[in-house]
């Protein structure tokens, strides 16, 4: 076989890609040749379930007992498969928070296995981590963090409502975009760099009523996982992270419905089996009733007003036999804000997921997923002599098939591709015929994105392993339009209509990726990883926070991908049997083709927005530290980032590098949570941070008549450091009656510090000669209490 | 002009939600070395055209004019005759009377300290004004009053318009609107300063430029700082049209002044 890699490497032209990206590919082709000639073991696969409900576990383990290597994970869908020589064997069967499980087997031929989990009711305590005991030091994966549900539910949040984005801001490395913000800043990245999929299809605007909540309810969902860096090669779009949510499947054995009665919103959850053990259904919804209260007013200019949001999360499964699955989910969430008869805003996602499971063999398993996602925002104007009214949305038809190929006990293959047709509608702008505006339609834009990747989980000894992978991207901007490209200064240099379907523009980008684990001892590895990421479609905000109007874009003449490449290496460490877990990691990050605007620029209705931007290089560092203790009474969690972003541009800030909005220096959280009894939780969060890099002004000067501002270098202010404790508690109900039911209480910003949330400096209105420093605050102290229930 | 009330809208939504607390801190700001501004114009009324020059101050300094004495200050008309401003106090100078034409091209030259900095300005062609309207709207229970401009949009061009509110002499509001939305059409564009608080008798002056695209630029820039018209953004120093580094904006425009009587 070496000399079929010699020969091949010899012969293969160099088309684009350089050497080592040729040894990867070249070395994965022969691996699987070499094993498909190698027949002599079986294979032992199946699902890992949860025997009370039914829902699929991800992430458990499968191991054979004796055997320090011969093991395996389930998949996204519960899906497990370990190749093995002939004989009798122990399995064991393990998932944090469930009950280990021991089956003999005797394996003479191929065997499917499955086996149900019983929850583990006797530890009963707060079981903080999805991962295997020591997944975290063994896998060769890093920069990946994870998120239980219980977790989730557990730490205390703003008003009551529970918040995966806003929790897994309390993480290192992960950062939060400003106060109440479900945006969040990934290693330097942007808000609009982070992949979110909720059960495989992108969510575009991730926030409702301006970002203070996001639109994830965490009943209806399963699995978070957010990648840091070390992406593996089937995640690809984004510069900076991927947070991947999985909804849950539905309660297989019986019927179930939960629930929640709080401040600002109520939940309300329904499952059950549509066929039993075959299919089941998950129906979750949740909406805002803070409009209501304006109900309460007699004065119709207020009663008139509405203000809410919702969200609905639906899920369907259906086991057709042994080998196919299907899988059909969807989300449909949406703000309204009316001011009575004079204005209207409302924006929202739409996903559809429908995944078909497949097994070829028990080795191959095939996952083919058909995506629909839109986010749209309307806004209306009704006031009569400039009445108007603006659409604009972003459709993706998304198709991805993905593979998992056991190929021997240390090799597991991943494979697929993706292909999504983006079309983005700018704006259409529409009026009635008495109004002073005119009806416009910007032209649409539409794009192909796709990609093929290949990804091998190779566990070269007992020590060392490795993820090594290569993602081939590619985008064309597609016609219809008109497609003009500018110089420098942003004048237009050329325009040229395409026809429907041409193509304006494509780029070819290849995307290595390599995350590897060397296992010191047991309890302690060392990892490293190299990823390269790039980004096809951009959202543009001038603004200092994000809006439901940003606007998005795609690669074009003028703009180019965002590429990023990142190294990153870390320290991983497990203590006291594993009840502890400690990482230390340190990266770098390159970016190329980053975007800025010219100062005036005005994004609303521009249909030449290209002429405003301006491109230049990003670098981001830093140090993340994690401590956390995983089990007993009191567990919970320490993370400190050290980090700095820096971006530099030939036109901003004299050509000097600058720090990016996103730069802060210090990151500090400490989360809490102490189960006090069986019926009482309490929980507390503390965090710290400097505050974000900024501009404010070095001086003043007199604009006829009024006071203007002289800023003299970009973001080369901070804002006031930032610092808040949240604490909670829960009180269960008695067990044992068939509805429980549970109460939480919370405070949020329990000393009522001052944060600021906006720093504006205007001329005091009572004597006008003195400037003044004006700092808004959003949330002092805000208590908060829920009601949950289940039967 | 017309965005402004969808976020004077969400504005007052997450107002009335959350009751943000506003205070004046204390803030440690750096002193940069002066820079030199230059706040000009040419209208096309038969008037004293005026240029202010002056450099910045520090931010904790009382709101004053820094006039810089002493420069040298040539307007030249189409590339041809050259007219002389003379300073009449520190920091300001004037020309004699004369009036500006649409169409011409204004370059206004000022060397000062050794150093030499250039703009340029088409006056744009002159709009007429119609009139001033009140215009009142329901936020939340309370009515507000404010001034509406009323003219038509000449079709077919780009057009921008600079509004100057003053109230007592003292300008108030200084916003800028463009007809990329309203090309051609009868317009009403509101300017959001409140009037509640003025009582019968009293009176606001407005004064509707007609400008050139730089300038609109430069002052839709500004506007963008303070926030007015959107969301705010990262604050820059608004693009001038003025060369070698120096603030502020030269700007050739039309002219009309209304004034509006509260009863």
């Amino acid at each position: 076989m070496p000399n079929l890699k010699a020969l091949l490497l010899k012969n293969i032209p160099d088309f684009f890609m350089p050497n080592t990206i040729r040894f990867v590919l070249i070395s994965l082709l022969c691996i699987l040749f070499q094993y498909s000639s190698a027949q002599t073991k079986r294979t032992l696969s199946g699902n890992v379930t949860d025997a009370k409900t039914g829902e699929t576990l991800i992430g458990a383990s499968v191991r054979l007992v004796g055997s320090s290597t011969a093991g395996s994970l389930t998949n996204a869908y519960g899906f497990y498969s370990v190749i093995i020589a002939e004989g009798k064997y122990e399995v064991s069967v393990s998932f944090i928070g469930y009950k280990t499980t021991f089956k003999q087997v005797e394996i003479s031929k191929d065997l499917r296995l499955n086996v149900a989990l019983e929850e583990d009711n006797q530890l009963n305590e707060v079981v903080i981590s999805a991962t295997q005991k020591n997944e975290n030091v063994s896998s060769p994966q890093m920069g990946l963090q994870k998120l239980s549900v219980r977790e989730i539910n557990d730490v205390p949040v703003l008003l009551g409502e529970r918040d995966v984005l806003k929790t897994l801001q309390l993480l290192p490395g992960i950062k939060s975009a400003g106060e109440g913000n479900s945006g969040f800043y990934v290693r330097g990245g942007a808000t609009d760099q982070n992949l979110i999929l909720l059960d495989e299809a992108p969510v575009y605007n991730a926030s409702h009523l301006l970002g203070f909540f996001s639109t994830f309810n965490s009943d209806a969902i399963k699995d978070v996982s957010v990648y840091k860096g070390g992406m593996p090669a089937q995640y690809g779009g984004r510069l900076a992270s991927v947070l991947d949510i999985k909804m849950n499947d539905g309660n297989r054995k019986e019927f179930t419905a939960e629930g929640g009665v709080g401040l600002i919103s109520s939940r309300l959850k329904v499952e059950g089996p549509i066929v039993k053990d075959k299919g089941s259904f998950m129906l979750s919804a949740r909406r805002t009733y803070m409009d209501l209260f304006f109900k309460l007013s007699s004065d119709s200019s207020i009663n008139s007003n509405t203000l809410y949001f919702y969200d609905l999360n639906a899920k369907a499964n259906y086991q057709l036999d042994d080998k196919n699955t299907i899988y059909l989910s969807g989300y449909f969430g949406r703000d309204k804000l009316g001011l009575a008869e004079t204005f209207g805003f409302n924006w929202g996602n739409a996903t559809v997921t429908l995944r078909w499971n497949h097994l070829y063999s028990n080795k191959l398993f095939s996952n083919t997923s058909l995506i629909y996602s839109n986010y749209n925002y309307v806004i209306q104007n009704m006031m009569e002599d400039n009445n108007f009214k603006v659409n604009s949305s972003i459709k993706d038809f998304n198709l991805k098939q993905d593979f998992d190929y056991r190929l021997s006990n240390d090799h597991s293959l991943k494979f697929g591709l993706n292909v999504i047709h983006h079309t983005i509608a700018p704006g259409k702008l529409s009026a009635d015929e008495n109004s002073s505006v005119n009806p416009t339609t910007y032209e649409d834009r539409k794009g192909l994105e796709s990609a093929m990747y290949v990804s091998d989980e190779w566990a070269v000894n007992d020590r060392f392993n490795v993820v090594y992978g290569l993602r081939l991207s590619s985008f064309s901007l597609l016609g219809p339009g008109n497609f003009k490209s500018y110089d420098a200064e942003g004048n237009t240099i050329s325009s040229q209509y395409y026809g429907p379907g041409s193509v304006v523009k494509t780029y070819l980008n290849l995307e290595p990726r390599l995350s590897a684990s060397y296992q010191l001892n047991p309890s302690a590895s060392i990892k490293g990883a190299y990823t390269r990421n790039v980004q096809n479609i951009h959202l543009m905000s001038n603004s200092t926070s994000t809006s439901p109007t940003d606007l998005y874009i795609m690669n074009s003449n003028n703009v180019k991908p965002e590429i990023a490449d990142q190294v990153a290496t870390g320290y991983f460490k497990n203590f006291n049997d594993d009840k502890y877990e400690f990482s230390a990691e340190i990266y770098y990050k390159w970016m190329q083709n980053q975007i800025e605007y010219r100062s005036g620029t005005d994004l609303r209705g521009n249909g030449n927005v290209e002429a405003d931007l301006l491109y230049g290089d990003g670098r981001a560092y830093g140090i993340e530290l994690f401590l956390k203790k995983r089990f007993g009474k009191f567990n919970g969690w320490i993370g400190y980032t050290f980090s700095r972003t820096e971006r530099q541009f030939d036109t901003l800030n004299e050509g000097k590098w600058f720090y990016a909005k996103q730069d802060r220096t210090h990151d500090l959280s400490l989360v809490g949570i102490y189960k006090a009894s069986p019926r009482w939780t309490f929980s507390s969060v503390f965090v710290y941070n400097t505050g974000n890099a900024v501009t404010y002004p070095s001086g003043k000067y007199q604009i006829n008549g009024t006071t203007a501002f002289y800023y003299k270098e970009k973001n080369g202010y901070r804002t006031p450091a930032y610092h808040r404790l949240d604490v909670a508690a829960t009180l269960e109900g008695k067990p044992g009656k068939k509805m429980q039911s549970s109460w939480s209480f919370g405070i949020y910003n329990v000393y009522n510090r001052q944060n600021a949330f906006s720093i504006d400096f205007k001329d005091n209105p009572d004597d006008p000669t003195r400037t003044e420093v004006v700092r808004t605050t959003l949330f002092g102290i805000i208590p908060s209490v829920t009601w949950n229930f289940k039967f | 002009m017309k965005k402004m009330n969808i976020y004077k809208g969400l504005g007052l939504i997450m107002i009335f939600l959350f009751t943000a607390c506003e205070k004046v801190i204390e803030l440690k700001l750096d002193d940069a070395a002066p820079v030199l501004v230059i706040d000009g114009g040419v209208s096309d009324q038969n008037e004293v055209q005026q240029v202010k020059i002056s450099k910045t101050y520090s931010f904790t300094e009382p709101n004053k004019f820094h006039g810089v004495s002493a420069a040298k200050v040539l307007l030249s008309v189409d590339g041809l005759s050259s007219i002389v401003f003379s300073e009449v106090s520190p920091g300001i100078y004037q020309s004699v009377k004369f009036k500006g034409k649409s169409g011409s091209k204004y370059e206004l030259s000022v060397t000062v300290e050794g150093q030499t900095y250039k703009a340029s300005s088409v006056m744009p062609a002159r709009v007429p004004m119609d009139s001033l309207t009140f215009k009142s709207y329901d936020f939340f229970g309370e009515t507000k009053n404010y001034v509406a401009v009323n003219f038509r949009d000449p079709a077919g061009v780009a057009n921008q318009y600079r509004y100057i509110l003053k109230f007592k002499g003292v300008v108030e509001k200084d916003v800028v609107s463009e007809d990329r939305f309203d090309d051609g059409n009868k317009v009403t564009n509101v300017i959001f300063y409140e009037l509640n608080d003025l009582i019968k008798g009293d009176s606001i002056q407005v004064e509707i430029q007609c400008i050139d695209r730089n300038v609109y630029r430069y002052f839709y820039s500004l506007g963008q700082n303070s926030g007015s018209g959107g969301p705010p953004v990262a604050p820059a120093n608004p693009p001038s049209n003025f060369s070698n580094g120096a603030l502020g904006v030269f700007s050739a425009h039309t002219s009309s002044i209304r004034t509006a009587l509260i009863k």
